[in-house]
């Protein structure tokens, strides 16, 4: 009984962190998160638009770098 | 103003380094205004022709060469306005490019910035690549100034602290000298905006760097790219106040310049203007400054422009359709 619930334990164990695999290579990829705040700065920074709507922007893509790197 | 007075004032700019003429110059004096036409080729264009995000705007003597960053293209039209082709695609390979942002022809080569491959490729005039050398950065604008040097700028990412704008390289891609150390307001979205830098190639290989905002003066880097001088514009010129929000509140700016060129020693400043929101856009009055920061002419095109190149009479320039117009200023 011991062991057949150690078993499952250690099951349990190695299927949530295939489970949970994918997302840590997500949390842990900043390099893209910076990438795309580039990317994102660069497109709001370039618009021939106003620059109340380029500063809003602006606040988007650092917001949305913070949800990138915390893997929100 | 009495004689004496001019004087005083004259010896007090010359000795504190400002230039005279911008001293003395009354904040009401009239300044002459020249009109420009609309001179546009009537061709109808296709389609391709329209810019979806003009990012720059270089010519020689027989055409105009616009990068779209949207559509990752250099487009090139006859002096009359008339289209030609395009060149370049999206892409990451030879000739291709992502967010090109910058361009600049001379010698029968076109020099791009491209952007998010973070290079500067080197094209001939129809399209065929040449070479590229790779930037630690993504450029922003590129400049070919004398002897083959080429001026690249970057715009700062706040992170960190202490980065240059200004970074010239030989025409091998080798980095020769970095200048212009970013400023720095606390807020990354404020950063950006006192980090947005015009730059335009003197007659002698020498180097006009204006800020978009806060700062009424121009820079000038001499042909050995460093610091030549500051020299403050006019006091006629009148920058435009706007409250920006940013962290913890909001930010007053002075938004004093939306693009600027310079032909035969002159700085041409396109104003910004209060849009009908009361945010600040792009405007149709171009200001003529001499080399001492006093103001010459204001030139008042026909419509709202955001990009700007200047030879001569003509005006070559991007309208807020995405569409390249030529002026002709009656002088």
């Amino acid at each position: 009984m011991k062991k057949t619930c150690l078993w499952a334990l250690v099951g349990l164990i190695l299927f949530s962190s295939v489970l949970l695999f994918p997302l840590s290579v997500r949390a842990h990829d900043v390099n893209e998160c910076y990438a795309n705040h580039q990317v994102c700065r660069e497109r709001a920074l370039a618009m021939n638009g106003a620059w109340t709507k380029i500063a809003i922007y602006l606040t988007v893509c650092d917001v949305a770098l913070g949800k990138c790197i915390l893997n929100m | 103003m009495g004689p004496i007075l001019r004087q005083a004032i004259v010896y007090l700019a010359l000795t504190s380094g400002i230039p005279p003429a911008a001293a003395i110059t009354p904040a009401d004096a009239p300044v002459r205004r020249l009109a420009a036409e609309d001179v546009t080729s009537r061709d109808a264009r296709p389609e391709e022709a329209s810019l979806g995000l003009a990012a720059a705007l270089a010519y020689d003597a027989e055409r105009v060469y616009a990068v779209d960053a949207e559509d990752c293209a250099v487009k090139v039209f006859r002096r009359s306005g008339r289209f030609e082709a395009v060149l370049g695609r999206s892409g990451h390979g030879p000739g291709e490019f992502s967010f090109p942002s910058g361009v600049a022809v001379l010698g029968g080569r076109l020099f791009i910035a491209d952007k998010l491959n973070r290079r500067i490729q080197v094209l001939d005039l129809s399209g065929r690549f040449l070479r590229s050398f790779p930037l630690p950065f993504a450029p922003d604008r590129v400049l070919v100034l004398a002897a083959g040097r080429l001026l690249v700028t970057r715009r700062p990412s706040s992170r960190p602290a202490g980065e240059k704008i200004l970074h010239y390289y030989n025409a091998s891609g080798e980095p020769l000298r970095q200048e212009l150390v970013a400023r720095a307001g606390g807020d990354p979205v404020l950063d950006a905006f006192l980090n947005m830098v015009l730059v335009s190639p003197g007659p002698r290989g020498d180097l006009f760097v204006v800020f978009k905002c806060q700062e009424r003066a121009v820079l000038h880097y001499g042909p050995d790219g460093g610091l030549d001088g500051r020299i403050p514009v006019d006091r006629r010129y009148i920058s435009k106040a706007l409250s920006l929000p940013v962290r913890g509140g909001r930010k007053t700016v002075e938004a004093f310049c939306w693009e600027s060129a310079q032909d035969r020693g002159r700085l041409f400043l396109l104003a910004p203007e209060y849009t009908d929101g009361g945010d600040i856009g792009p405007g149709d009055k171009v200001y003529v400054v001499d080399p001492a920061g006093r103001l010459e002419a204001r030139i008042d095109l026909p419509a709202r422009v955001s990009r700007l190149a200047v030879d001569g009479d003509r005006i070559f320039a991007v309208d807020l359709a995405g569409e390249l117009r030529v002026f002709r200023v009656a002088r």
